[in-house]
């Protein structure tokens, strides 16, 4: 067979080195610089999969050769992500090959905190753990092991806590992040509005951004929809105290005194419905509590709301005007990090009663209906249920509470106190506990008092360095996961992960190191199935798919049913409340013994010298996970403070120069650059959050830039449902020359 | 005939950056550079009445691209469809184009040693994909076409949206690379980002039309002077050293 040999095969074969030897050439080129040199000369695979750079879960196609992952990319066929993937998905390879990642077990020689390690089998530490967890559960009782998971794969061991008899499980995701929006919508319409949150931006007329950064914060498909709606000329109102990317867009941006946005929302519902401008046809046949809601509000005008808010009573007023004119297609976001103050349950159903107000829920261009899907399951035995129950307060101490997803904070005072008994062990899989829970200080002396800490994870990230084992997980790219089912979606679908390439190092799947453990612990019967193949056909097994086109395509979807008038056609209940109508005055609340209708508390303002602190996201990165990554480091190395320009002044400070941010209790940041401008007011400071991490394990991010959460030395807990206010520090910025 | 040219629509454009991430992820760009960027415009007015954009830059394969005089190995060259092209088995990775492109779309890559920089991804257009930047925008704000083509958008976007490129009076090069937007948002980022004077071009026209034959002149010089001395040392014959 003849072969024609390429310039860029020769060379390839000839090598890299004799080449520039020769030639004085410092590389070959093309095949170097160029990926599409792959085609000529090694075949390339695509592997569709889910991204995991956050938690969107957006569909990717991996170009594969020779076992490397060389390229990730938006899946075309993805109903959600249709090819478009943000900065962190394209940079899913810096995952993948970061030269920080764990590696193998790890077991802590050195003292708590500084890191030191040996290098075990897996053996040796599965078997660890599973005597461990055994004389644990003997000695205080299986609750005594509290679980902190994130993440898709952590489902795997949520199976194994449950099984080995602990109720403490504990996400971000709730107590420190979607938690009172979650709750608010379910105490208003019955149903919690889930993930990916259901906004119909696309076909929306105007969109209220309370507190949401969208470009700032991105989830791929919400910003395809986000923009796509934009340009067919949706109107746009921004609430924020920072003139945010999406406030650049904005045909109204309301620069917000901090915290006291529930103030605005009770005087746009006052205009509503002092002006008639409500759907009067909609709350007359779906909603109850009109009655109490519009007594409630006739005295928060847009006057009495300018003196709380610092917003002119005519914006108030002209803004309440367009949303009664766009309805019902307007959608209200209602946000994703929502733990602000502690009065957020009462913010979200604000948010959610002016959502029915505005007849937007369920209908066109408001907020859509989820669709469910059937989906298999296994025979397992029943869980055993737990004697003493959560330690957290979730559905006791904190009524509302979530029994799923747990009260994080609830955990970490249970250690800290003992209280209502002791806890021994934490597991924390996929999440930074340090960086995402406030008061670390806290979070650190719960740590000190453990048995035993155990971590499971990618990176080693901060609380890495206080672990007695660490467990090194594949990356999403080198792993299966239990496939991503989403219902809240227009069009609901169903996506897997499947591994691109074979595990790095001694890194190894959760589901592996979740049946391994349950074998050890005598509890293989919840873990019927014995590969990936075998679970995905489990689950997927009513749903009558293909399952090899589904793993080629990476997703299928199925039709949905967004609008009411889908559910009137499928004979489906319109509002998922006990008796089918959407709650404006919520007599669950009352006999809790809250407000049925939610009530503005004044916040406090800054100590004089100080700011109050608030925070985000950049688009380049997610939460405290990405910063280490070599390509979103590029991008981003590290964070600035916002400060207005007036502030900076009176102060002495320059835009560019490096301050140390100190909070009101005497706890100092690392040094963060100073970003002086007319973008804010001059009441806070703003700084993306992820930064200063503590981890010197990662050479990267560690160290650089300031972290929100250090200086979070302050919370105002949520009484319905356990969440931390986190927006209640005041921080003032330090020149670094006077700092020792 | 075709002539390519991208457009970016920034009512749309969220600053996300994931343009620049898949460009460098699509063509290995060492971490830190990039071949296309995202600068967002200082924050302009005084609180609340305040405007800021986004400059989504990359290079603009101008019609009279600076960079093209500017190199003296001929790397760097416009192809038929309009791409400025480097050809990298030429470039000596001078730096004179980096200098010479009023856009900063120009670096050397320290990894090879060569220019780096933009081609609208042509090995992707040669396979019938679009730029990786447009396919992946999660905004779906860049738009790629051939600006000959009276019937793509980019043409309606340029001639008849009105779309903005990066000139001011005095340079002028002929930039393919366009905005769309709010007018005080694109004024805000053309003045924010006006293109810079081409350095090496001038330079570039320096050496051709004086540098150059002056240094062939002081050779010529240098030769001739030789010369003479040597028919005049013939002439007189050798002096004596006195020390």
């Amino acid at each position: 067979m003849k072969r024609t040999i390429t310039r860029r095969g020769f060379m390839g074969s000839v090598g890299v080195a004799s080449v520039a030897g020769l030639t004085g050439m410092a590389r070959p080129l093309k095949a170097q610089a160029h990926p599409t040199g792959w085609r000529g000369t090694r075949r390339v695979k695509k592997i569709a999969t889910i991204c995991e750079m956050c938690f969107w879960r957006c569909g990717v196609l991996a170009s594969v050769a020779d076992g490397k992952v060389l390229r990730v990319e938006g899946n075309p066929d993805h109903p959600m992500t249709q090819g478009r993937l943000c900065a962190r998905g394209n940079a899913g390879t810096g995952l993948l090959y970061d030269r920080d990642r764990l590696k193998w077990p790890l077991m802590r020689v050195g003292k708590r905190g500084e890191g030191v390690f040996k290098r075990v089998s897996w053996d040796e530490a599965l078997d660890f753990l599973a005597n461990k967890l055994k004389n644990l559960k003997q000695e205080h009782g299986p609750e005594s092991v509290a679980f902190f998971p994130h993440g898709v794969s952590a489902s795997f061991f949520h199976t194994l806590m449950k099984a080995y008899g602990t109720p403490n499980s504990a996400e971000p995701a709730f107590a420190q992040c979607r938690g009172p929006r979650e709750v608010g919508y379910a105490l208003t319409f019955g149903k919690g509005l889930g993930s990916p949150e259901p906004v119909d931006l696309e076909e929306a007329k105007l969109v209220v951004l309370i507190g949401s950064h969208l470009g700032e914060n991105v989830f791929t498909s919400q910003i395809t929809a986000f923009a796509k709606g934009l340009a067919r000329g949706a109107k746009l109102v921004v609430v924020d105290p920072r003139f945010s990317t999406a406030a650049e867009k904005a045909d109204w941006w309301l620069p917000i005194r901090p915290g006291t946005d529930l103030a605005l929302l009770l005087a746009w519902i006052h205009v509503l419905i002092a002006e008639g401008l409500y759907d009067q046809d909609y709350i007359r046949k779906y909603a109850e509590g009109f009655a109490e809601l519009a007594a409630h509000v006739e005295t928060f005008t847009p006057e009495w709301a300018e003196e709380i808010t610092q917003l002119p009573a005519a914006q108030i007023r002209d803004t309440a005007r367009a949303m009664g004119q766009a309805k019902p297609a307007v959608v209200v976001h209602p946000g994703r990090h929502v733990t602000w103050y502690g009065d957020d349950t009462q913010r979200s159903r604000a948010m959610a009663i002016l959502t029915a107000l505005l007849g937007s829920y369920g209908r066109k261009g408001g907020i859509f209906l989820s669709t469910s899907i059937p989906r298999g399951g296994f025979e397992v035995p029943d869980f055993p249920e737990s004697e003493r129950g959560r330690a957290d307060g979730a559905g006791t101490k904190f009524p509302l509470g979530s029994k799923d997803l747990g009260i994080t904070n609830g955990l970490v005072d249970a250690t800290v106190s003992s209280q209502p008994y002791p806890i021994k062990a934490w597991i924390v899989y996929g999440q930074n506990v340090l960086q995402s829970i406030p008061q670390p200080e806290r979070t650190l002396k719960a740590i000190e008092s453990l048995d035993l800490l155990v971590v499971v994870d990618v990176m080693p990230v901060d609380q890495v360095l206080y672990a007695d084992l660490v467990l090194p997980e594949a990356t999403y790219l080198e792993r299966y996961d239990a496939p991503t089912i989403a219902e809240t979606a227009k069009e609901p679908f169903i996506a897997v992960r499947f591994p691109a390439c074979d595990p790095m190092y001694e890194s190894k799947p959760g589901w592996w190191i979740a049946k391994q453990l349950a074998a050890r612990l005598g509890l293989e019967a919840f873990f019927p199935w014995a590969s990936p193949e075998e679970h995905l056909a489990g689950i997927t097994e009513p749903m009558e798919l293909n399952l090899a086109e589904l793993r080629t395509r990476g997703a299928h979807k199925f039709p949905g049913r967004p609008y009411l008038e889908d559910r009137v056609a499928a004979g489906e209940p319109l509002f998922e409340t006990e008796n089918g109508k959407i709650h404006l005055y919520s007599k669950k609340l009352k006999e809790l013994g809250f407000d049925p209708l939610p009530r503005y508390t004044p916040v406090e303002d800054p100590p004089k010298g100080f700011f109050r602190l608030i925070y985000g996201r950049a688009p380049v990165h997610s939460f405290a996970r990405t910063e280490n990554n070599e390509m979103l480091h590029g991008l981003m190395p590290e964070n600035e403070v916002w400060l207005a320009a007036q502030a900076a002044q009176a102060l002495g400070l320059k835009d560019g120069e490096k301050v140390v941010l100190e909070n009101a209790d005497g706890t100092k940041s690392l040094p963060i650059r100073l970003k002086v401008t007319e973008g804010i007011r001059s009441d806070c400071a703003y700084v993306v959050h992820g930064f200063g991490q503590r981890s010197r394990l990662l050479t990267r991010a560690g160290g650089k830039g300031a972290s929100d959460t250090d200086l979070m030395s302050r919370v105002k807990v949520d009484p319905l449902m356990g969440g931390t206010g986190m927006r209640v520090n005041f921080v003032r910025p330090l020149a670094l020359a006077n700092q020792n | 005939m075709t002539r390519y040219a991208m457009v970016t629509d920034l009512r749309k454009c969220v600053a996300c950056q994931a343009c620049t991430a898949s460009c460098n992820a699509e063509w290995e760009v060492p971490a830190g550079l990039s071949r296309t960027q995202i600068r967002k415009t200082p924050i302009k007015g005084t609180f609340p009445k305040l405007v800021a954009g986004t400059l989504v830059a990359q290079c603009a394969h101008c019609d009279d691209a600076p960079c093209v005089p500017a190199c003296p190995s001929a790397a760097t060259s416009k192809d038929a469809k309009g791409i400025v092209q480097v050809n990298r088995d030429v470039c000596i990775g001078c730096g004179f184009c980096v200098e010479a492109c009023p856009y900063e779309a120009r670096f050397i890559n320290p990894v090879i040693k060569k220019v780096d920089k933009c081609d609208f991804c042509s090995p992707r257009l040669e396979r019938g994909q679009l730029p990786a930047c447009v396919t992946t925008c999660p905004a779906n704000a860049k738009f790629f076409g051939d600006l000959d083509d009276r019937n793509s958008e980019v043409f309606r976007m340029v001639f008849s949206e009105g779309a903005s490129r990066r000139d001011t009076p005095e340079i002028a090069v002929g930039p393919n690379v366009y905005y769309l937007g709010k007018r005080e948002q694109v004024d805000l980022v053309m003045a924010s980002y006006p293109p810079r004077p081409p350095k090496l071009p001038v330079a570039g026209v320096l050496w051709e039309r004086a540098a150059k034959p002056l240094v062939i002149g002081a050779v010529a010089m240098t030769f001739l002077g030789q010369a003479a001395a040597f028919f005049q040392q013939l002439r007189i014959g050798e002096k004596e050293h006195e020390d």
